[in-house]
């Protein structure tokens, strides 16, 4: 149990796949203009790399070495078009406004990098906790930015204004603000952890 | 006291008498006419704004390098009130006073100081902090006010944002009597200043003539209903062409080095200008085009680097 | 005016929504081969080359296999095969063909097998020409013309920020900034330059 719980914390703080290992950048910095929409990418990735690594890791043993990584899209690519779909027709709304990123999870290098790296060498079980823990550390890197984002570039957090007087600065849910606020983000945690 | 062993930069350094410090204190004379001349014209307001963002400017710089363990008093280079003046000059004269905060701030700490301070920016930092300030907070970077007497005080456009119904002349726009940016309204100081630095040396003639010469020839072609109609005379005096090509262009760590790269800096900065002006959907592309030929600049400094005599490839580097 | 039309595709992705520094795709290549300029020229290539050829491959498979049987469900698993297959058969054909060509350029096309820049413009094609043009065969002219561009603006881009970076090495640039988030600081000034260009009519 203690394994488990050591393989789904990884992903959160030690390997989380924005800050520290900065895999999946692109959608990360695209989608993040509000929390709601980093929340409902963070989920959808969440579930592409659980389920993926869930197969992956079950059929493991009957995937030829040579031809795994396209046996791995195939799958990504499965779990990607059922999100699609679902969201597409229960949160028309969201998918909307997530737009071609949606579809894009299949070419996000955390979920084929942890299929290559985790689930095509482990067992289904730890394989469960290991997406789980990557997909709540993504979300919670695109919750953190998005939240920064809205903020400052909406005045609002969650939809809810902030505070009355306070303008806010609309190139933060612009294209630079993305960069900008990854950019600062990135350097500060390096400020952190070179200091211990 | 200071020497110009201070700025530790990557471009050559000026080889003269003339220290970092002293240009930078003759440029910011030069530039003080044009300034005082928007005092003048558009009130005590506007000194207010050049005021707070010099002084944004300054407090910002001393903070980051006493984050940094550098010496504080690398302030009195003058480069910081430089920038800090610049920014002032490209902001309205209405704006509230954390605008030039603000201003200050991110041209100091995002424009200069995270790349390692004076010599080391990629990006003019008073454009950085004016392009931040342009596209976070639209509404106030584009509300302008008319000369102080005028009878519509406030709320007006810049010449260039409503060139279709046009009620100035040549002369207003000279003297700069009329609604705009702080320090670019007044062409006539801002030329005077923009002669004394080039009777100085200080700057060449390379970039400000290539960069005004190309928007010149361009909107002369294709600025006018038809073919070769264009008012070029109207575009080199409405809006911030003679404070950007003089002064910020011309900035020693963001231009290229050679002769050949600031003439092609300089066409590459007035084409951009011309693009943003007649098509973009901004009324102003000085500072744009300024800024996105910064980030060309090391590729041009690469293709017109002067071979080193005897080298045997054209890649060795004359550093 | 098809030529009109074509000339403002061409415009919009190469700076307006330029695809690195406004759609933010294909992010990895951008800060993984930026750091000096002849690598980054020859990936904007090896990614320009990429870009069209898929542009025009996904194209068909859409016009000819998802359209005709009512399954375009499966574009995304469908362009991503297609785009990987591609991409490998490109990579043995050189191999075989060309070897000095290979050293250049094998190891970029290995890279953006499954780059979003590449998928990206797949799927924006299909949103935005595929299902809009009657025509199938202007569809394909806009779908080629968009790939080919946004290859051509992320080649730039590309370039710009190798120059950058290669002036920074001599930068004193404070240490938790280095490297990474300072090429993030170096995107963000260059995006808000590009902003210049937003709102562009002709």
């Amino acid at each position: 149990m203690k394994k488990l719980l050591q393989e789904f914390s990884k992903g959160i703080f030690m390997e989380n796949p924005t800050f520290r290992l900065a895999l999946g950048l692109c959608p990360t910095l695209a989608v993040s203009t509000s929390v709601v929409n980093g929340l409902g990418m963070g989920v959808a990735a969440t579930f592409v790399i659980v389920g993926s690594n869930v197969i992956i890791s079950a059929i493991r043993n009957f995937i030829p070495g040579k031809i795994r990584i396209p046996c791995f899209i195939v799958i990504i690519a499965t779990f990607v078009t059922i999100v699609e779909l679902i969201m597409k027709a229960f949160l028309p709304a969201l998918s909307n406004s997530l737009g071609i990123f949606v579809p894009l999870i299949v070419v996000n290098c955390i979920v084929l990098g942890r299929a290559e790296a985790f689930a095509s060498r482990h067992g289904i079980v730890k394989s469960i906790f290991d997406g789980l823990g990557m997909g709540v550390g993504f979300t919670a890197a695109l919750v953190i930015i998005s939240a920064i984002r809205e903020i400052l570039g909406n005045g609002t957090i969650v939809g809810l204004m902030v505070a009355r007087s306070f303008e806010p600065a609309l190139l933060f849910i612009l294209a630079p603000g993305a960069l900008l606020v990854i950019g600062l983000l990135m350097g500060g945690i390096n400020f952190l952890s070179e200091k211990k | 006291m200071l020497n110009n062993n201070l700025t530790v930069s990557p471009a050559p350094h000026i080889r003269s008498g003339m220290t970092t410090q002293k240009i930078m204190y003759i440029v910011i004379c030069s530039l003080l006419p044009a300034g005082l001349a928007g005092v003048y014209i558009f009130g005590l307001s506007s000194l207010k704004v050049i005021l707070i963002s010099i002084i944004a400017c300054v407090i910002s710089e001393v903070i980051f390098l006493v984050l940094r363990n550098k010496d504080p008093k690398t302030i009195l280079d003058g480069s910081a009130i430089l920038t800090g003046l610049l920014l002032a000059y490209n902001l309205p004269p209405g704006v509230p006073f954390w605008i030039p905060v603000v201003g200050g701030v991110v041209s100091i700490m995002l424009g200069k100081q995270i790349f390692g301070g004076l010599g080391h920016n990629i990006f003019n930092p008073a454009l950085v902090g004016r392009a931040f300030l342009q596209i976070s907070w639209p509404v106030y970077m584009t509300t302008w006010k008319n000369p102080r007497w005028a009878l519509d005080a406030v709320s007006t456009a810049t010449p260039l944002a409503r060139e279709g119904a046009r009620s100035f002349t040549y002369m207003d726009l000279f003297l700069g009597n009329h609604g705009g940016c702080i320090g670019e309204v007044c062409i006539v100081l801002l030329l005077a200043g923009a002669l004394i630095l080039l009777f100085m040396k200080i700057i060449s003639f390379h970039i400000p003539a290539s960069f005004i010469g190309t928007v010149m020839l361009l909107v002369w072609i294709f600025g006018g209903n038809e073919f070769f109609q264009g008012d070029f005379l109207f575009h080199l005096l409405a809006g911030g062409l003679v404070l950007g090509a003089f002064f910020m262009a011309t900035d020693y760590v963001t231009r290229p080095l050679t002769k050949k790269g600031k003439i092609i800096f300089g066409i590459g900065c007035g084409v951009l200008t011309v693009v943003i002006r007649l098509k973009g959907s901004y009324p102003e592309g000085v500072s744009y085009a300024i800024l996105f030929m910064n980030a060309v600049v090391p590729l041009i400094d690469r293709h017109t680097k002067t071979k080193v005599y005897g080298a045997q490839t054209g890649k060795a580097s004359p550093a | 005016m098809e030529l009109n039309q074509l000339f403002m595709i061409a415009i919009s992705v190469i700076f307006i929504n330029n695809f690195i520094l406004s759609r933010f795709l294909g992010l990895c290549p951008f800060i993984g081969v930026s750091k000096k300029t002849e690598p980054a020229f020859y990936m904007g290539l090896a990614v320009t080359f990429v870009m069209t050829a898929s542009s025009v491959i996904t194209w068909a498979v859409y016009i000819y296999l998802l359209e005709p049987f009512h399954i375009e469900y499966l574009r995304t698993l469908s362009f991503i095969l297609v785009i990987a297959s591609f991409v490998q058969l490109v990579e043995m054909f050189i191999q075989k063909t060309s070897p000095a060509l290979y050293r250049a350029f094998g190891i970029y096309l290995a890279l953006i097998t499954t780059n979003c820049a590449v998928f990206g413009v797949a799927v924006l094609n299909s949103e935005m020409y595929l299902k809009t043009t009657g025509n199938p065969l202007k569809g394909l002219l806009f779908c080629a013309t968009q790939g080919f561009f946004a290859g051509v603006g992320f080649t730039l881009v590309l370039l710009f920020m190798s120059g950058i970076r290669e002036r920074l090495e001599l930068c004193d640039v404070p240490g938790p900034m280095k490297n990474m988030p300072i090429a993030f600081i170096v995107a963000f000034l260059m995006s808000m330059a590009f902003m210049g260009f937003s709102g562009f009519r002709f």
